[in-house]
């Protein structure tokens, strides 16, 4: 009898247990990858503290190597070359020892800083790159023009296969021909002298200042690679191994996805790094932030901001924050993409988003700024318009955006006809019709859930019926797959842009481009969209007036409703004596310095 | 025998065709392609179109299937789309990680479990069993993922006595003594965290086996001819007992390549599980394919070894 009633006793011990485990691994799985905290519990906390730069007191030590944490839940893919890499942590890991020729201010414009300088000719489509005498590459040759045209040469050639080789970069006079097969040399690239090069645009916009209109801003060592074919580069030890660079630290080591070990590059031309060398390691986010605690680490890359809740309280590090170069936004399906003519359709008249006041009211309806308080701690915040703060000559702290406002949305669907007819607390459309919206957005976090049902809430508050596409949040697959076939089940849908260094709104809201995902274009606002990138926007009074048109017209009309900005966040250690993420001012690499042996752990 | 394991190996290519074909098609039923994820504003889409139509993504999935099958056929299994580089190469070198993790993670498993099992089925109903049985419940019951955080967090960073993450330190070169050493010291803890939890199924059949085995008719004889009991263990009823082991022994031979996504993920290391969800999630095709395929092969060939090991551990079984 005892035994029996063991053994049952177990066995149900073990179906709980198992039970229990099973939920349990539920959860992990819709966790993986980024783990969460729960931002109810500090409402109001804000990241108002958030520095852009850190100095530390205390005598810096000789040399010493810097610990990085590359932040990340699988192996990097190791392609270290600027032509060939896909990946944003490949290209982090390549900043140590980059080959940029350009540096550029804090709203990414080239200066004549770098190792190159630019002078732009728009008369005659051409621009002039002359590089500083005695700049030496890692091993210690001297950087030629030929090594400034190599690149141009790889990305053209017929074997490449990255993104690259695109409209903007078929811009250089002679790019298309070479791609082809049918010229010897990119007829638009002459080699002027020893330290100049001369390079000819069939067009040229003011993009051109920021590394646009296929300008390359990066540098290739032609003497050691000007005789691999372009197809067995992506093999080649110079690409995966040992790369020569220029930047301030050089390739060492490389364990193929897990870490990088720099070394100063003695060569350097600003001068030899103070600190012996940095030594990169990936480190899945699970762990982050228990090992920035226990001193492992000096700073922490791609340190996922919901996770800023496990680390804000340590005291052996300090948070840098800056805005990052992206925006969020809710977008309204208002036509089709003709993909034969390469043209956006707008259909107004037949779209259920077709009216801007519905749009609008949609806007003013959603509670973004609780959103970004609750569920990001401020670390996010509402954004006024598509131009990141970043971009201080083109962001305009004046415009208002959508802020919340409940009444507002109410007055603007009451006076626009939506009225609720049939009594279900539901407005119905001008016409008398049930109206349901259908939103489309991707899954994400756990907390991703929670806000889209708060969205929905916020919409249902002003009588609008929106409902989720499928009926649930969609995969990022699946999620642009169907925008970019214009679902007819996609309303409107919540999507994001990384707009890159370069500003201009040409290549999503453009009546030609396929990434205007909204399918929204008018004359009106093509004109704009136009002159922010014509000739006459070299003068920069003129491209900021432009910009502040586009910014205006997106507003009125509600083309998109610009959603969040969000930050990126920098824990460092206070081993480190210097350290600044600002764009304008960002720390040299080879000034950074040390004040202890170790990382300092915390209590 | 030999007639019957070379008739397995030949129904295995009809397997695998199979297999392949299935898998070959749902891959290309997923949302999306590996150039889904690289879009941004500052890409190109008549590019992206390019480079589809160059990888001959556009064709349809039966096209591009007798094109995968034929370089298949030939050894060749493609370029990872999302590393850039030969499948083959890029699988090896995750399979050797992998490899070596687990088989240092079943040598720990055995060592804990077998003695467990064989002590709480010799001493059972006495505390020590109620406590070997508590303990493989509550090992089984913990997720995974737990338990390797808490031993991460608890050993490798309060206690610092073993690495965080990764598999290898920086500063020595492959070839050496201190690489193979820093190698196998980078694999403990992961490993350890396997065995912990995967233990409870060797000492659940052991322990039963054992118990079993000590009603016998042939232990009673053992015994009555005065074999000590000492000897009555280790000679009679651990043999016996371990027969319901080596029928896995095959599937835990070939299971060294599976590789396990969450220990992966938690301790940093490169191995075959990351790899695996890694390729899915960015639609890698050529990879998911390559590994479904491999993985198809092991489990095959995993049923045929613990049948071949069956039949020479128990006499009383052929293959026929």
């Amino acid at each position: 009898m005892k035994n029996k009633s063991w053994s049952l006793m177990a066995m149900l011990l073990a179906v709980l247990l198992v039970l229990a485990a099973c939920s349990d691994s539920d959860d992990s799985t819709k966790e993986e990858g980024s783990s969460t905290p729960k931002g109810e519990e500090e409402a109001g906390s804000n990241d108002a503290s958030l520095s852009l730069s850190v100095e530390n007191e205390g005598d810096a030590v000789e040399g010493g190597v810097l610990q990085v944490a590359l932040v990340k839940d699988e192996p990097f893919q190791g392609i270290f070359s600027w032509e060939l890499y896909d990946d944003g942590y490949d290209s982090e890991l390549m900043d140590w020892a980059t080959n940029v020729i350009f540096e550029t201010d804090g709203e990414f414009r080239i200066t004549d800083e770098g190792i190159a300088s630019l002078e732009v000719d728009e008369e005659n489509l051409k621009a002039t790159v002359k590089i500083r005498e005695g700049v030496k590459w890692s091993d210690g040759e001297p950087l030629k023009i030929e090594d400034l045209i190599l690149p141009y040469e790889i990305i053209a050639d017929p074997d490449y296969e990255g993104v690259r080789y695109d409209g903007d970069f078929q811009n250089i006079v002679g790019a298309e021909e070479f791609h082809a097969g049918t010229a010897e040399t990119i007829s638009g690239l002459k080699k002027v002298d020893e330290t100049t090069l001369e390079i000819s645009f069939k067009k040229l916009s003011p993009a051109v200042f920021y590394g646009g209109d296929g300008l390359w801003s990066y540098a290739a060592p032609s003497h050691l690679m000007a005789d691999i074919p372009v197809a067995d580069l992506l093999a080649h030890d110079l690409v995966r191994k040992n790369p020569v660079t220029l930047g301030a630290f050089k390739f060492d080591k490389v364990v193929p996805g897990e870490s990088v070990q720099f070394v100063a590059n003695e060569h350097y031309w600003k001068g030899k790094p103070k600190l012996d060398g940095v030594l990169v390691k990936v480190v899945p986010p699970s762990s982050i932030s228990v090992a920035m605690k226990e001193g492992k680490y000096d700073l922490a890359q791609y340190f996922n901001a919901t996770q800023w809740q496990e680390i804000k309280d340590l005291d052996n590090i300090d948070i840098l924050g800056r805005q990052e170069l992206y925006y969020s936004y809710l977008s309204f399906k208002l036509g089709k993409y003709d993909t034969a003519n390469k043209t956006v359709v707008s259909d107004f008249e037949n779209s259920k988003m077709g009216d801007v006041e519905l749009r609008k009211a949609m806007g003013y309806a959603l509670n973004i700024e609780e959103v970004s308080e609750v569920y990001y701690n401020g670390l996010r915040e509402r954004a006024n318009s598509m131009i990141p703060p970043v971009f201080k000559s083109f962001f305009d702290d004046s415009l208002e955006g959508y802020t919340y406002d409940e009444a507002k949305a109410i007055e603007i669907l009451d006076a626009a006809g939506y009225k609720d007819v049939d009594g279900d607390g539901m407005r119905e459309d001008k016409n008398g019709q049930p109206l349901e919206i259908k939103l489309a957005a991707m899954s994400g976090d756990q907390t991703q859930e929670d806000i889209i049902s708060y969205y929905l809430q916020n919409w249902k508050d002003v009588g609008l019926n929106v409902v989720l596409t499928t009926g649930r949040l969609i995969d990022f697959n699946s999620f642009y797959d169907k925008v970019r076939a214009d679902d007819p089940e996609i309303d409107v849908f919540m999507g994001a842009w990384g707009t890159g260094t370069n500003p201009s709104p040409f290549a999503t809201y453009s009546g030609t481009s396929a990434n205007n995902l909204g399918r929204y274009t008018t004359e009106e606002l093509e004109t704009i969209l136009n002159n922010i990138d014509s000739p006459e926007a070299m003068d920069s009074a003129y491209r900021s007036e432009q910009f502040r048109a586009y910014q205006e017209y997106m507003e009125e009309n509600a083309v998109v409703i610009p959603m969040q900005f969000r930050y990126e966040l920098f824990p460092v250690n206070k081993r480190v004596k210097n350290y600044n993420v600002d764009y304008e001012t960002e720390t040299e690499l080879h000034e950074i310095e040390l004040v202890a042996e170790e990382p300092i752990a915390g209590n | 025998m030999w007639k019957t394991i070379v008739r397995r190996f030949l129904i295995m290519i009809p397997q695998l065709f199979v297999l392949s074909l299935i898998i070959f098609m749902m891959a290309k039923f997923m949302p999306g392609d590996p150039f889904t994820g690289m879009i941004t504003p500052e890409t190109d889409p008549t590019r992206i179109e390019e480079l589809r139509e160059k990888h001959g993504l556009n064709d349809p999935w039966y096209e591009q299937y007798i094109r995968w099958i034929g370089n298949a056929a030939q050894g060749d299994f493609g370029m990872s789309y999302t590393f850039k580089r030969d499948v083959g190469a890029l699988i090896g070198e995750r399979a050797v990680n992998t490899f070596w993790l687990s088989l240092v993670s079943v040598i720990i498993l055995y060592a804990i479990a077998i003695p467990l099992g064989v002590l709480a089925g010799r001493y059972h109903n006495s505390w020590l069993d109620r406590l070997i049985i508590l303990y493989s419940f509550v090992s089984y019951a913990i997720p995974t993922f737990i338990l390797a955080l808490l031993f991460l967090f608890f050993f490798g960073y309060t206690l610092g006595w073993f690495p965080t993450s990764g598999s290898v330190d920086i500063k020595y070169d492959p070839g050496t003594f201190g690489y193979v050493m820093s190698k196998i010291y980078h694999m403990l803890l992961p490993a350890i965290t396997y065995a912990v939890l995967a233990t409870t199924t060797v000492i659940q059949y052991l322990r039963s086996e054992i118990i079993d085995a000590k009603t016998q008719d042939y232990v009673r004889t053992a015994r009555s001819k005065g074999i000590p009991m000492k000897k009555v263990y280790s000679r009679h009823i651990f043999r016996n007992s371990l027969l319901p082991i080596a029928a896995f022994l095959g599937f835990t031979i070939t299971g060294l390549l599976g590789g396990s996504i969450f220990i992966e993920t938690i301790f940093g290391y490169p191995g075959m599980g990351q790899l695996f969800i890694s390729s899915i999630t960015s639609r890698d095709y050529s990879v998911i394919t390559a590994l479904v395929m491999l993985y198809g092969f092991l489990a095959l060939l995993g049923s045929l070894l613990s049948d071949i090991i069956m039949s020479i551990v128990d006499p009383r079984i052929r293959i026929e």
